[in-house]
């Protein structure tokens, strides 16, 4: 039940008619981690705190520096030197004090991804590398929570949503490791990817329109363009394969 | 015969900038061999080794993920191959 309080804040979106007071209370009683409190992280749990989701757990092992500020817009210059995620839930608790905010402070790893991202109903990433994703997706395949990818560099980003046992997962794209570099990125551009994943996850809550899934959206800010792609799953596919359905042809295109 | 190669932002550097090449061939190896030709400077950009992409280039075909085994993958007239950079920022 929504409080008298919640109606008022959340009006012009209950007014929604794929929302309403009935995907609100959906919200209200959602669980969502969110990997990583940087320049991903900072849209997507504003986002998600003002749309009023019940719980969001933020973990990040990281305190905040200078360098930060050109696009983390969680963490403010008063913030520098302080652990990220305390400085998230402050943040997130001034702009929404109806969300519960979890804070852990870990360094994401095999050994602890399973136990930091219990009891949620989504996984979002919002990780600066690759190695810790590929441990993101391979517990959300293995613990059948939905994990909603988005990276970005320079002007440009990229988005899919994986639904574990239905959709490829962004293990079904790769290739080999690959070097881990700094990477050059203006605020902007984390904050139109970040909006798109905040997005995903509300729509996958609430269970409507049509997700992310099979479709690795790019966006090219240079020119403010958005390319989608469809990605299928890959039978060989060492976190979500052997092959579900038998329709799935050895070549990883659709068969028949 | 034609095919259409999309070129990343960051590898234009290679092709006098343009975005897009017209390439021939019959797979997609034969496409980004012909780009090569034309811009030698994509060679670098694109393969590890010979008929070893890097890691971090993707190949599209007609919007749709080619992987794996992108090079070998036939392509036709009016094909449109597209050559992404995964992306690893956050």
């Amino acid at each position: 039940m929504l409080t008298l309080s919640e109606r008022e804040r959340y009006d012009r979106q209950i007014m929604i008619r794929e929302i309403g007071q009935e995907g609100q209370e959906r919200l209200k009683r959602a669980r969502v981690a969110i990997a990583g409190t940087g320049g991903l992280g900072s849209p997507i749990a504003i986002y998600l705190s003002a749309a009023g989701i019940g719980m969001i757990r933020v973990i990040d092992h990281d305190q905040v520096t200078l360098s930060n500020l050109n696009r983390q817009i969680l963490h403010w210059e008063e913030d520098i030197g302080r652990k990220k995620v305390d400085s998230a839930r402050t943040k997130l608790r001034n702009l929404n004090s109806g969300v519960e905010i979890e804070a852990i402070e870990e360094t994401i790893t095999e050994n602890n991804v399973s136990q930091l991202v219990d009891g949620c109903d989504v996984i979002v990433d919002a990780m600066d590398n690759l190695p810790t994703r590929y441990v993101l997706n391979r517990c959300a395949i293995e613990r059948n929570i939905p994990f909603f990818y988005g990276a970005v560099s320079g002007f440009e980003g990229r988005v899919m949503t994986i639904i574990p046992r239905e959709s490829a997962c962004l293990r079904c794209m790769y290739r080999g490791p690959v070097s881990e570099e700094k990477f050059p990125v203006i605020g902007v551009t984390p904050a139109v990817i970040g909006c798109i994943q905040a997005t995903e996850v509300i729509k996958y809550l609430l269970g409507v329109g049509k997700l992310l899934t099979n479709r690795l959206l790019i966006y090219d800010g240079l020119k403010i363009a958005f390319s989608e792609f469809t990605v299928n799953k890959n039978p060989n596919c060492d976190h979500c394969g052997p092959p579900l359905t038998p329709s799935l042809s050895p070549s990883g295109e659709r068969g028949g | 015969m034609s095919v259409k190669v999309h070129v990343h932002a960051t590898h234009r550097q290679f092709t006098n900038g343009l975005e897009v090449v017209d390439v021939q061939g019959n797979t997609v190896g034969e496409c980004l061999d012909h780009l090569i030709e034309q811009f030698p400077g994509m060679e670098k950009a694109l393969f590890a080794k010979k008929d070893k992409l890097h890691n971090i280039v993707e190949v599209y075909l007609n919007h749709a993920s080619a992987h794996p085994n992108e090079l070998v993958k036939p392509v036709k007239d009016g094909d449109e191959i597209h050559l992404v950079i995964m992306l690893a920022g956050g």
